[in-house]
């Protein structure tokens, strides 16, 4: 690892910042008042800021960690359908009575995501090798949740359908400051607990035998690295409900600007996350004034052209 | 010989179904395989493909664990230590394995990718770099002539170039035990005979040294011992003169008619197809 040069440190992790503070200003001046009073700003608008970016962070950490974990860089909570069993853990916690600033609520969103990637660790032990077999898995994991999620609350609610697409889309309107808060620590604190795993995340990029040859004990590392993953997509997701394609997105791109070692990776994909994030709710709150999008929809539109390039490029790459 | 410095004692490893009785789909890769290592000594694994040469290194580096549920025995000691008693991370520092070819599922740069090698070793709070790490990485970069390849991509470099970044990674490691798996078979005339030298150096300075190579010239012109697999069965070993004849080869392959000349400079024996 080189001695990484200050003026890389200031274009990468410096206009990161940057974007961030940038985007929270807009996020606290722009909505769906004009001149909005300071109330408005603090009891709406702050704590949407700060659960987006929390929400941001953990996501995109998730998915620099998962995509370590099954080597592909196609790999993030959404896609592999873990998000899913989350919103299924955290819709049936709901319908049984947990409310969701308390941390019970949590724990089912959490047992929902350790079940759904436990089932994809398997599969892709059986699938060896076979990279394509594993998303089509989680995009299938995937539609099975949302189906769930919304039977349940279609069956269960009198808003069901409305209040289903809030959840397979992601809401981020219940924002209150407690609860993003909660959430602020929750994931700042996993995201600091993946970062520790650094150097084992990194043996992780060359591969299963390639790992255990630089003396990472693989079954050892995947199984906390999942833990560590669940516990973050639950806490995102039961949030927030389900935002595709910020841990797609993110983490490549952060490659790009600083390479694939994970000492620099995961706080670099902290930082953008919580930019990107805060920009996407921004201009779901926005772009059709006075109605507001779900923020996923935002987030499906740029993730969903950019997971078909990088798609596309490692085919090309590959033949 | 010396004091045995790696002892490896009736390897067996079996791929596929666990039953003894499902022969169909169970393939006994290594058949009670047993050999020593002195310190500072190059040797080469010579046989045919699937005669299990890979599947030998990749249990002595301990990637394959030596479960006995799945049919694997065997023992291999250290300085009369238990191999397979010692956790991976610390086999790590003594047993560098180094593939044939180096691959990453992401943007890597060269020097990032030999930086890995140096995952195995202890680390200070936060598991963060230190200066020796530094200095290691470099060091192995530089005696693997890949030193000016550091800032580039890991994707746009050759399969030899590849190749030298590989063998830098394993050094890294800090291990003293090398396996290097067909590690040379991608690099030019010119970097197989600099890497030669410098796994020679390396020996010298009390590296152990085990390659496998399909390149018999390759093979019979830096290492001083052979040992002979086919089958997963150890079928003979001995100086390298004596293993690289037509006597022995044929063992080997028995289809096909070798003739054994001499290098003029080294007298390192030469194989070469008879008509």
């Amino acid at each position: 690892m080189e001695k990484i040069r200050v003026s890389k440190l200031v274009t990468t992790f410096g206009f990161g910042a940057a974007a961030w503070v940038v985007t929270a200003v807009i996020a606290l001046s722009w909505g769906a008042v004009n001149d909005p009073s300071f109330e408005v700003i603090r009891q709406v608008r702050l704590p949407r800021a700060i659960l987006a970016s929390a929400i941001g962070v953990g996501l995109s950490v998730a998915g620099a960690a998962l995509q370590a974990l099954f080597a592909n860089p196609l790999c993030e909570p959404y896609t592999l359908g873990i998000s899913s069993g989350a919103g299924l853990g955290a819709v049936l916690g709901i319908s049984f009575g947990f409310q969701w600033m308390v941390a019970g609520l949590t724990g089912t969103a959490f047992l929902g995501a350790i079940v759904f990637s436990v089932v994809l660790y398997l599969i892709s032990l059986k699938a060896k090798g076979g990279n394509t077999t594993l998303l089509l898995a989680g995009v299938m994991l995937g539609f099975l949740g949302s189906s769930l999620v919304t039977l349940w609350i279609s069956l269960s609610d009198s808003n069901g359908v409305q209040n289903a697409m809030n959840w397979l889309f992601g809401d981020l309107s219940r924002a209150r400051l407690g609860g993003s808060l909660f959430t602020v620590a929750g994931v700042l604190s996993l995201t600091a607990l993946l970062w520790g795993e650094w150097r084992n995340l990194d043996g992780l990029l060359m591969g299963e035998e390639g790992a255990a040859a630089l003396g990472v004990d693989v079954r050892q590392v995947r199984r906390k690295v999942i833990v560590l993953v669940s516990l973050l997509i639950g806490l995102c997701v039961s949030a927030g409900g389900m935002i595709g394609f910020i841990g797609l997105v993110v983490p490549h791109f952060s490659r790009r600007m600083i390479g694939s070692l994970h000492l620099r990776l995961i706080p670099l994909c902290a930082i953008w996350g919580a930019a990107t994030l805060t920009l996407a709710d921004c201009l779901a709150r926005v772009v059709v004034r006075p109605y507001e999008l779900p923020v996923g929809v935002v987030t499906a539109l740029i993730g969903a052209p950019v997971f078909l390039w990088i798609m596309l490029k490692r085919q090309e790459r590959e033949s | 010989m010396e004091t045995s410095f790696l002892q490896v004692c009736g390897i067996s490893y079996a791929w596929g179904s666990r039953s003894e009785d499902d022969a169909k789909n169970r393939k006994i890769a290594l058949d009670e395989v047993s050999f020593e290592l002195a310190k500072g000594e190059i040797v080469v694994l010579l046989g045919p493909n699937g005669s299990g040469k890979s599947t030998l290194m990749k249990v002595i580096s301990g990637i394959l664990p030596l479960v006995r549920a799945d049919g694997a025995s065997g023992s291999m000691r250290y300085l009369g230590q238990n191999l397979t008693s010692i956790p991976q991370l610390r086999r790590a520092q003594l047993i560098a394995y180094i593939g044939s070819d180096l691959r990453a599922q992401f943007p890597m740069s060269a020097e990032d990718t030999v930086f890995l090698g140096r995952t195995c070793q202890k680390f200070g709070f936060l598991r963060r770099v230190s200066e020796e790490d530094i200095r290691t990485v470099k060091w192995a970069m530089e005696l693997c002539f890949c030193w000016d390849l550091r800032e580039r991509n890991l994707e746009t470099l050759s399969g030899g170039e590849r190749q030298l970044v590989a063998l830098a990674c394993g050094l890294a490691q800090g291990a003293r035990i090398l396996l290097l798996d067909e590690t040379l078979s991608k690099m030019d005339i010119n970097h197989q005979a600099a890497v030669g030298k410098v796994l020679k150096g390396l020996a010298r300075d009390g590296y152990t040294i085990l390659l496998v190579s399909h390149d018999l010239n390759v093979a019979s012109e830096w290492a001083e011992r052979a040992i002979l697999l086919k089958s997963g069965r150890k079928v003979a070993e001995g100086s390298i003169h004596e293993m690289v004849s037509e006597e022995k080869l044929r063992l080997l392959y028995p289809n096909t008619g070798v003739v054994i000349g001499r290098n003029p400079v080294t007298g390192a024996p030469k194989v070469f197809f008879d008509r």
